[in-house]
């Protein structure tokens, strides 16, 4: 890492969701966790005694930054990994997090009937289209970037891809899944070169990490 | 003029644009995405380390080819997606692309041109290549590459070659060997179906630690992306490692690793016997240099087969490096004082 004079290991974490999850393993990996708790608008956080510097970022950034090598080490959800891509190394499956992309649709409404071709909002255009070219099946896709939801109801949309933890969303707007994509948890991810050139640090990361999943 | 009127000015221009009335706007003053000039220090900087590399491999009997920026689709078709290459069509429709890499030109050239001449072939370059990289994801798509190819004959000095670039560019480095035949070996002792062969070689290749353990997989798949370091993976891999084709090309790999070490003093040969054939065309040793400060390889290469001819060779990415290089003084004016003789 360039800028990093100390050459601390530098993680990024999924700002939101993941966020706590995160911090709670860090806990249990008997890190000091202090400054998170009472982190008011700071960006980068000190781990003590450990020479690690947490930074706290939108989840494609943490792939950007894993990616261009500024941090060393990501957790960042499947979902971003599955629509962003990227070159990095995806070690570890976190467990927490979990969710899945879903094809829902109308209650009652038989998403692949006819021949014509189908509309579908998402904010996950690449992972809509990729499951959709799988199937070889030609849509329309329309991104979406607020409450997918709404799409199908408005009558834009025949159907949505989207995250989906319990559905009660979906139920709650007269939709249904009908189909799951993938599974969804958060991952650890390192930069390529990092892994090879910081390997002890790194190494002590993952193992750290890999005995305190539950 | 008082400051309102320009607000108001430039707000009606920008409505006209928006809206298409002004349908003049032109690119005249900047450049395309993933492009850059450079200026001064920094051409400095990228023509010093050309210049040292080419100096480099030519002294090591390596001769220079320059190739067309311009080739036809067909020369990297089965090595490169349609979305990876700059793509446009000559006079007659046939489809050409700005050169995303420069070893297929190359291997192009040693089969037509020269064909007759005796082998093995020690050809270098030093060109730009065009990768249609993803709109704003920080890469450069032009990427000023030095490199060599050894044609035919034995690739033994290639690696000592691809560490002496390092000595030449300095700084702190890592060089990793790996190969590539160690996991397609695998895939074939233990039977594995190609498909099934593919996303286990995908997750060896991220180090999909987790992936590759809720797989229904042989054990040695597992294990295989973790071992990488230093000589101690050769110990580790020996008791994994069961039939005899295996444990020898291991031992292969490991007197490589061994010499290399010898000729480099330190920690910096790394082994990762992990490393796939990821660009298609590899066929043994494999291997990559990571310079500290570069978020990824500045050094990639390998022994390889294109068609029917059987190579090694390696590419340097000189534009990270010259533009990592020397930060604090980007862009600084070099001769800022020189004004022409008989001026005013």
């Amino acid at each position: 890492m360039s800028d990093n004079a100390k050459n601390a290991i530098r993680i990024a974490l999924t700002k939101g969701r993941l966020e706590k999850d995160a911090v709670k393993l860090f806990g249990k990996m008997e890190w000091d966790i202090s400054a998170f708790l009472d982190k008011g608008r700071k960006l980068i956080f000190d781990i003590p005694e450990q020479n690690i510097e947490v930074v706290i970022a939108k989840p494609t950034d943490v792939l950007t930054y894993v990616e261009h090598g500024v941090c060393d080490v990501g957790l960042v959800g499947k979902d971003t990994i599955l629509e962003y891509g990227g070159k990095y190394f995806e070690v570890l499956d976190l467990g927490f997090g979990r969710c899945r992309f879903g094809l829902a649709v109308k209650k009652g409404a038989d998403f692949y009937s006819g021949c014509g071709v189908k509309t579908v909002a998402s904010k996950y255009t690449n992972v809509t289209r990729e499951f959709f070219e799988s199937k070889d099946m030609d849509v329309d896709i329309v991104k979406i970037e607020g409450s997918v939801e709404l799409a199908p109801l408005l009558g834009l949309a025949d159907g949505i891809v989207d995250l989906i933890e319990t559905g009660s969303t979906l139920r709650e707007n007269g939709l249904e899944e009908i189909e799951k994509l993938a599974d969804i948890s958060a991952r650890l991810i390192i930069n390529t070169v990092s892994m090879k050139m910081k390997k002890a640090e790194i190494d002590k990361i993952i193992s750290g990490i890999e005995r305190n999943l539950t | 003029m008082p400051q309102f009127s320009v607000a108001l000015a430039t707000e009606i221009l920008w409505w006209r644009g928006r809206h298409g009335i002004e349908n003049m706007k032109k690119n005249n003053l900047i450049t395309p995405e993933g492009t850059r000039d450079l200026l001064f220090d920094e051409c400095l900087a990228r023509r010093k380390i050309e210049t040292d590399l080419m100096s480099l491999f030519k002294s090591k009997g390596f001769s220079e080819v320059v190739t067309p920026l311009l080739e036809f689709y067909d020369v990297f078709d089965n090595y490169f997606t349609q979305e990876q290459m700059y793509k446009l069509p000559d006079a007659k429709g046939r489809l050409m692309v700005l050169r995303p890499d420069s070893t297929l030109p190359i291997i192009r050239l040693a089969e037509t041109r020269l064909r007759d001449e005796p082998r093995p072939l020690r050809l270098c370059y030093n060109q730009v290549i065009y990768r249609a990289n993803p709109k704003e994801a920080g890469v450069d798509d032009e990427i000023a590459q030095c490199g060599i190819e050894l044609i035919g004959g034995s690739s033994a000095g290639i690696l000592k070659l691809a560490v002496e670039v390092f000595k030449t560019i300095g700084g702190n480095y890592r060089f990793e060997l790996g190969n590539c035949r160690i996991f397609s070996r695998l895939a074939k002792e233990y039977k594995i179906d190609p498909e099934k062969a593919e996303l286990i070689r995908r997750l060896v290749e991220t180090k999909n630690y987790s992936g590759l353990s809720a797989l229904d997989i042989p054990a040695i798949f597992v294990e295989l992306p973790k071992l990488f370091g230093g000589f101690e993976v050769f110990e580790k891999a020996e008791k994994l490692f069961k039939t005899e084709t295996m444990k020898n090309r291991l031992m292969a790999l490991k007197r490589v690793y061994t010499e290399l070490c010898e000729y480099v003093k330190g920690d910096k040969i790394t082994v990762d016997l992990g490393l796939t054939n990821e660009l298609g065309y590899y066929t043994g040793i494999i291997f990559n240099g990571y310079s500290e400060g570069f978020g990824e390889p500045v050094l990639t290469g390998g022994k390889y087969k294109v068609g029917n001819t059987l190579a090694a060779g390696f590419a340097v990415n000189i534009s990270e490096l010259s533009l990592k290089t020397n930060l604090q003084n980007r862009g600084k004016r070099y001769i800022s004082s020189l004004v022409c003789e008989g001026g005013q």
